[in-house]
Formats: C-alpha cells, sequence, structure tokens
C-alpha cells in the first residue's frame, strides 16, 4: 500500500521536472524583488507607499483581511466537512488544510510590512495590551497557525511514515488501527477547528467593527460579513487549486464534486449578498448625505463597488446557480476567480472607504506628513491607490505564499485513502 | 494658574497636583492667527508637514472662507489639538501600552515602544494622532534650546500633543497657551472647581467635539457668542 503512495505522488514531479522548475524560479524572483523593496522601504519609511494620515491603512492591511478569509473559509469547510461526515469533501479535505495552513502564515507575514517599526514586533507580547483588539487578533492566529499545522500532520503523519519522510516526527506506525486512530483524532480536532477558524475571522472583523471613530465600520454585522467574505473566497480558492492539482495526479476526484462544491459556492455568494444588502441598505435608507455608504454608489469608490457586486456576486452566481452550467468545471473555476476578485475588492472598499472620510470633514484637512503637490501640508481629499513598491512587497508575499504551497503540495500526501 | 512674563516661566504647583489637565478654547477670542500652531511646531520640534495642532476653519468650504452666504457670513475658528479624552480609544486600540493615560488626565505616547501599527490613528475619531512616515525634518533645523527637554521621534511611530507634558509636569502651561495673543486658550485642573478653566465651564456656554460617541474629551471649546456669531460649532 505504501509504495502504491509513493508512486502516484512522486511520479509526476519527475515529468513536469522542466515547468515546475521554471515556477520554482519566477516565485523566487519575485520573492527577492519583494524583499529587496522592503529593505528599500526600511531605510525610506512609509513614505514609499501611498498611505498618509487620511487613509492610514492601504494595499498590505487589505491583503493581510484577504488572507486571513481565505485561511478561514478554507478550514471552514475542511473542518465542517468532517464534523458533519460529508464524506464528499474527503479527497479535497487535505488540500483545504493546506490551504488554511499556508494562507494564515501568509497572512501573518503581510502585518510586518506595515508596521513603522517591524523591529520592534515582540512588543506585542513583551507589553501586550489585552483591550486592544489587535492583540486578541495577534494571539488568536498564532493558536490557529498551530493549529492548523497540528491538524495538518495528524492527517498526513501515516502517509509520510510510511514513505519514511522525516515530517512524520518519530511516527512509526502505520497500520490501519493507527489509521483509524488518527482519523478519530481529526474529528475532534475539527471540534476545535471549527470554532477557531470563525474565532479567527470575527475577532479580525472587530479590529475595525468596534471603532466607533469609523462610522462605516462601526457595526455588528462585521463579522457575520467577515465570515460570509472568508466562506465565499476560502472555498473559491480550495475550488481553484483542487482542480489545478487534480491535473498532477496528487489528488484525485470526479467532475460531480466540482458541481457539488459550486453548489455550496453559490449559497456561500447569496449569503454574502444577503449581509451586505443588509449593511448597505441600514446605512442607505436614513438619507445622511455625509454617511460613507453613499460612497458606494458615486465618486471614485464606486465603480469598485459595481464590480463587487455585479462581478463578484451576480455573474458567479447565475454562472453556478443554472445546474447544466455547474456540471462543467471550468464554469465552476471561473466562477471562482471572480468571487475571488469580488471579495478583494470588497475588502479593499471596506478599507479606504472607511478611512478615507475624514472623520472631522474638510476644510480644516488631515496633515499628510509630507508637504503636497499644492503647496499645501494638508489633505485635500482622501484618496488611495497602491504605490508600485506597495505591489511589488505584497507581490513578494503572495509569491511566498505559492511557494510554500507548491513545496507542501510537492513533498505532502494528499490523497486520502479512508472512505467511511 | 501660572504664567509667563517676558518668555520667563512661573511655575505653578497646581498644575503638578491636578488630577485632570484640560483646555478650554475661547471661540469668542481666537482670531485664527496659528500662532498656537507655529508655538507647537517649534517647542517640540514637530516636522514638517506634520501638525499637533491645527487651526480648524468653522463652517467654510476652506481655510479662512466663511460659513454662510453673503450677507449672512459668519467667521469662526476651532483649533485643535489633542482632546486627552477621558475615555480614550486610542489608548484602548494600541496593543503595547505605547499610548496610555498618566495620572494627570494627559494622554502620551513612549516613542520607544511603538510599533508603529497606527492602530490609534484609526480609533481616533478626531485625526489628532499624525505619523512619521519618512525621519522627521526640520527647516529651519530643530530650535537647539528646546532639544534637550523635547524627546526625539525616529520614523515610523505616531506622535501627537502631549500638552507639552515636558513643561507641565514641571508645573508650566503648554506653550501654545503662552503663545497665544489673544489669551484664548485656557489651560487647568478640570477636576478642580477653583480653577480657571472649571470657572470658565461654568458660566459659559460651551461644546465638546463629537460627544455622542462618549470619549469625553478633555478639550472645551467656549461657543461664540455676539451679534455677528451664529452657531460656532463645526
Amino acid at each position: 500500500m505504501s509504495s502504491v503512495t509513493t508512486d502516484t505522488t512522486l511520479a509526476p514531479a519527475a515529468r513536469g521536472s522542466r515547468g515546475f522548475a521554471v515556477w520554482i524560479g519566477v516565485l523566487v524572483v519575485l520573492i527577492v524583488v519583494g524583499l529587496a523593496v522592503w529593505i528599500y522601504q526600511l531605510s525610506q519609511g512609509l513614505q514609499t507607499t501611498h498611505m498618509r494620515d487620511n487613509v492610514i491603512w492601504g494595499l498590505y492591511i487589505i491583503t493581510f483581511m484577504f488572507f486571513v478569509g481565505l485561511s478561514a473559509g478554507g478550514l471552514i469547510v475542511a473542518s465542517a466537512g468532517r464534523l458533519f461526515n460529508v464524506e464528499r469533501f474527503t479527497p479535497i479535505v487535505r488540500l483545504a488544510v493546506v490551504e488554511a495552513t499556508v494562507t494564515i502564515a501568509t497572512a501573518a507575514i503581510l502585518i510586518i510590512p506595515d508596521l513603522g517599526h517591524p523591529q520592534r514586533i515582540l512588543n506585542l507580547f513583551f507589553h501586550a495590551h489585552w483591550l486592544s483588539p489587535m492583540i486578541w487578533d495577534v494571539t488568536v492566529i498564532l493558536i490557529y497557525l498551530v493549529l492548523s499545522l497540528i491538524y495538518l500532520w495528524l492527517y498526513t503523519r501515516r502517509d509520510l511514515a510510511a514513505r519514511g519522510s522525516w515530517m512524520a516526527l518519530g511516527t512509526k506506525d502505520t497500520s490501519d488501527a493507527a489509521r483509524a486512530h488518527d482519523y478519530h483524532l481529526t474529528y475532534i480536532l475539527a471540534w476545535i477547528a471549527l470554532p477557531a477558524a470563525v474565532l479567527v475571522h470575527s475577532i479580525t472583523a472587530w479590529i475595525f467593527g468596534l471603532q466607533i471613530s469609523r462610522g462605516f465600520w462601526y457595526s455588528a454585522i462585521m463579522p457575520p460579513l467577515f465570515i460570509s467574505s472568508a466562506l465565499v473566497s476560502g472555498l473559491a480558492l480550495v475550488v481553484i487549486l483542487a482542480f489545478v492539482v487534480r491535473r498532477t495526479g496528487r489528488i484525485s476526484f470526479d467532475d460531480d464534486l466540482g458541481r457539488f462544491l459550486g453548489g455550496l459556492l453559490a449559497v456561500f455568494l447569496a449569503v454574502e449578498a444577503f449581509l451586505l444588502l443588509s449593511e448597505v441598505l441600514a446605512g442607505y435608507y436614513p438619507g445622511i448625505p455625509t454617511d460613507a455608504v453613499h460612497q458606494l454608489f458615486s465618486g471614485r469608490y464606486a465603480p469598485g463597488f459595481a464590480v463587487e457586486v455585479v462581478v463578484g456576486l451576480v455573474v458567479p452566481f447565475v454562472l453556478l446557480a443554472v445546474a447544466a452550467w455547474r456540471r462543467r468545471p471550468q464554469v465552476v473555476v471561473v466562477a471562482s476567480v471572480l468571487a475571488l476578485i469580488g471579495i478583494f475588492v470588497h475588502r479593499a472598499n471596506l478599507i479606504v472607504i472607511g478611512l478615507g472620510r475624514d472623520p472631522i470633514a474638510l476644510p480644516p484637512g488631515t496633515p499628510l506628513g509630507t508637504p503636497q503637490a499644492n503647496g499645501s501640508s494638508f489633505a485635500v481629499s482622501s484618496v488611495y491607490f497602491p504605490s508600485v513598491w506597495e505591489f511589488l512587497i505584497v507581490l513578494g508575499i503572495v509569491a511566498l505564499s505559492a511557494l510554500l504551497f507548491t513545496l507542501a503540495v510537492r513533498y505532502l500526501p494528499l490523497k486520502e485513502k479512508r472512505t467511511a | 494658574m501660572s504664567t509667563s512674563y517676558a518668555g520667563i516661566d512661573v511655575p505653578d504647583s497646581a498644575l503638578q497636583k491636578a488630577t485632570r489637565l484640560g483646555m478650554v478654547v475661547d471661540q469668542n477670542k481666537c482670531i485664527g492667527c496659528w500662532t498656537c500652531a507655529v508655538a507647537c511646531k517649534q517647542q517640540q520640534n514637530v516636522g514638517i508637514g506634520l501638525y499637533w495642532l491645527r487651526v480648524l476653519t468653522v463652517g467654510g468650504d476652506a481655510m479662512d472662507v466663511p460659513a454662510g452666504t453673503f450677507p449672512a457670513l459668519t467667521m469662526s475658528y476651532q483649533s485643535t489639538n489633542c482632546f486627552h479624552c477621558d475615555n480614550p480609544p486610542c489608548v484602548k486600540a494600541c496593543p503595547t501600552q505605547a499610548t496610555y493615560k498618566m495620572p494627570n488626565g494627559i494622554v502620551n505616547v513612549n516613542y520607544d515602544r511603538c510599533i508603529g501599527c497606527r492602530y490609534c490613528m484609526v480609533a481616533c475619531p478626531y485625526d489628532n494622532r499624525v505619523f512619521n512616515w519618512r525621519t522627521p525634518v526640520q527647516d529651519p533645523p530643530a530650535d537647539v534650546a528646546v532639544v534637550g527637554e523635547t524627546p526625539a521621534r525616529p520614523k515610523g511611530v505616531v506622535e501627537k500633543c502631549t500638552f507639552c507634558v515636558q513643561r507641565t509636569t514641571d508645573g508650566l502651561l503648554p506653550r501654545c497657551v503662552v503663545a497665544c495673543p489673544t489669551g484664548a486658550r485656557v489651560f487647568g485642573d478640570l477636576d478642580d472647581p477653583n480653577s480657571e478653566v472649571s470657572i470658565l465651564l461654568r458660566n459659559r456656554p460651551s461644546y465638546v467635539v463629537f460627544p455622542e460617541r462618549g470619549t469625553q474629551p478633555s478639550l472645551h471649546y467656549l461657543i461664540r457668542t455676539g451679534p455677528d456669531a451664529v452657531g460656532g460649532e463645526l
């Protein structure tokens, strides 16, 4: 049995070694470029970004939220499948756990370039302030990362032991009884992982939703909205990765799973649309012209909201709601890509519009920290678009994420043997 | 009430015993000259492009533009620095306790501990905090007379008005109060019923910014009164 596992998981690597090498090479180049730009940013300060005192957070935090969501969504799907014995998930459950582990690690890394003093990051532990939602988030993300690693190891250690891999970490027993034991352990861990995944993204939502200073954020709907965004984006990414990885032969499932996951994604999209409608309507109905919600319908950021709703919600929902279309893997993958784009734009809108409204209205203006082209030191309007340096750093970190995922797919046994 | 005569500061022990230092700005006296803002930059070596203290124009479309439609125009200023709230959202938000409330009511920043996450700026409803997006630039160079008593701030930390903590803990008035040519700024202990700030707040109508957010600012504005004044709040 172990020899079969070894054969199926190692053969494709030998076959596709050239394309694989190019892929790894591209990722390494992007990582090195990102690292170099980060060093440049450290020398210059955060003036290399286009964040200023009016839009205080930018692409780093947007991408951070996005990756926490990807992770939470992936792990919620994986652990809920295990917890409620949805046998259909079995072929992709390990892949989903790998996705959750890699993306939460990526999210943690994404915080570092946003800090003005990253060398003091340990102050988060030495001088932790427990009233700060940010400390809650740091704590829960670290616990969650460890939990994901344990979860992943429990799923794969018997197969790793069968291969003689060091990653089995001393596990020797590859008997069916031992596998049955681990299978039970993953069930117990799913009980912890599911609420942890819900919590990790709720707390990320509370970083924003508990701040009375920002009317666009200060809302009880933030955690549910974040969870639904996480479910959409997390599942969408798992679907895309599943179809991509299937081409390498490292996992196998039939197209009917794609149909099932597509249907599930349609449900998640509907929930997201419902929560978004609730949020927007509550802001819009009173008719207060200064409410930030009006920026969604007119002005600089209105096209972003249109993309979020049309490209990110309506089109993928229609694609997936029609049963005949949902049967085709291409349609499911395209809908997943659109949903991913939609959720990313949603998060960008949330940050930029939420911060961009000056709490104290212009004309007084917000000091920007650097003299402006118009000769003033004050903001005349609150606009934000990331600088090329921000893009390069984020691209480098995303490349690191892709590299970790590629290596995990290559070296971990992702095929689930067990049924029932 | 401590005073300053011809540049010589006279300490006042009442300020050192204060439990809630606060400020009152009289909009009848404020002429929008920005002397307080300039004095603040000199005292604290605040870099170019950064302001711990700004003079906001009430109601107009741009700075120094009156509110209303001709001939019913009004002009008043809201000279704004950190409100040193009694329930400061920034202090709650800071993950490393780098910003903290002192026993005398001042909200201060520990520049050696700040990791530069800017969550306090997100939490502040008043835009009263600034971030050093670059190493602060002083041009002309920093005032050597105050460099020694003002902590230097590197790039990558958040800074803001400290009610001139290095002066007020010595019983001296904040520099903006001393510098104001019309005496619009009054400083003292809000917990002391006999302090000048408490007496003014008892006898004159006043407001704080965004009272509904529950931050309980320690900086109050005495509302502009008189025949040409309509309202006075932003």
